[in-house]
């Protein structure tokens, strides 16, 4: 039987369909949308980096005393330090056009794989940058106020710091077993 | 380049991807609605999906540069889409995918009766094909659609032997489906 004549190609071929189209017009404002949907994504990401650099500047600029000063200076480059590397390593690689399954599949999990190591090392990335200056803050404010009870309002914030430096890094490592399963499925769907 | 020269240039690739889309969409308009039935049974969200592929397909040709045939860009892209709509989806709708040598040995559940019938036929084949792991998805359905081993391999990436070995499974598999005498395939 020739492959012409195969009845389930046949089948396959001659179902009816929906002669479903699009205007190029219809494209150019769905591909618009879309494209506006990332910028504004990227946007609001920078936005707020900027936010927290430029209230950091402004106490930088208005505190007194100089390890207030080496403070902010700390929180600054903590800040542009963690900005760079979501620039760096937090965008989405978009997939090239036209690749063939294999690749376009092997590029699918080269993503998932890089996006799950920076979750999975986010505490070198995101949290350690800024620890240096709550170190210098709480020093500084413990040598400036000498009073046991702000000391113990002092330890109660570090505490709480340190906690929602816990929650960020767990809720990261949660993230990084959700792409590790993603990986495995998707190993498991390409193997 | 001056300005001046760049604002044709960029009206003329403009051009061009409008009309290679028109020419994609002429000629392979249904065979990539099959495609987006191959990926999703929900006619709702298939819709969604066929009008992502268009989109995809017309971003695409802003960089296509020939080196492949126009058929097989098409595919590529569509196959591309449809495999990251499937991956998509298993998390919210996790369903085992089965490769051809596990889908070459399910049970027939085929009667003479069922088979006659072409739009049961239909059904029973985009069910089969729906449960299928992307890559051997892209394989059969590019055979359905009448694509030769060599066109599959170079959509797929496979080799012409890998291909070849999953064509056999796929005349197999639906010669014992569909009972047409799987002898006269091979």
């Amino acid at each position: 039987m020739t492959e012409l004549q195969n009845p389930v190609l046949k089948i396959w071929q001659e179902q009816p369909v929906e002669g479903i189209k699009m205007s190029v017009d219809e494209i150019h404002l769905r591909a618009g949308k879309f494209e506006r949907r990332i910028m504004w994504r990227n946007i609001r990401e920078y936005v707020a980096s900027l936010i927290a650099v430029a209230l950091f500047v402004y106490f930088f600029a208005t505190t007194q005393g100089a390890l207030s000063r080496i403070t902010f200076a700390l929180f600054i480059a903590g800040m542009l330090w963690i900005v760079i590397q979501l620039h760096l390593k937090g965008s989405a690689k978009s997939m090239p056009a036209g690749l063939d399954t294999l690749t376009s599949l092997r590029f699918y999990r080269a993503e998932l794989e890089r996006q799950r190591e920076v979750v999975s090392k986010v505490w070198s990335w995101y949290l350690a940058p800024m620890v240096p200056g709550f170190v210098v803050y709480t020093v500084g404010y413990a040598v400036s106020v000498p009073r046991p009870l702000a000391w113990a309002g002092l330890a109660l914030m570090d505490v709480l710091i340190a906690a929602l430096f816990f929650w960020i890094w767990k809720m990261n490592m949660r993230a990084a077993r959700c792409l590790q399963r993603m990986i495995d499925e998707l190993n498991a769907a390409t193997e | 380049m001056s300005a001046i020269e760049a604002i044709p240039a960029a009206a003329a690739a403009a051009s061009t991807q409008d009309e290679l889309y028109r020419e994609a969409i002429e000629t392979y308009g249904a065979a990539l609605e099959r495609l987006a039935r191959a990926y999703e049974a929900d006619a709702d969200i298939r819709r969604d999906l066929l009008q992502d592929i268009h989109v995809a397909l017309w971003r695409s040709f802003a960089g296509f540069d020939g080196r492949c045939s126009l058929r097989t860009w098409i595919y590529r892209v569509a196959h591309n889409v449809g495999a990251s709509h499937v991956l998509h989806q298993r998390r919210t709708r996790p369903q085992a995918l089965l490769g051809l040598e596990e889908l070459e040995n399910l049970p027939d559940a085929n009667s003479g009766q069922q088979a006659a019938d072409r739009s049961h036929a239909l059904d029973r084949l985009l069910t089969l094909i729906q449960r299928l792991k992307p890559l051997d998805r892209h394989v059969i359905l590019s055979y359905l659609e009448g694509l030769d081993a060599a066109a599959i391999g170079e959509i797929t990436g496979l080799s012409a032997g890998n291909v070849a070995t999953k064509i056999h499974r796929i005349k197999s598999m639906l010669a014992r489906q569909f009972q047409q005498g799987g002898e006269d395939h091979d």
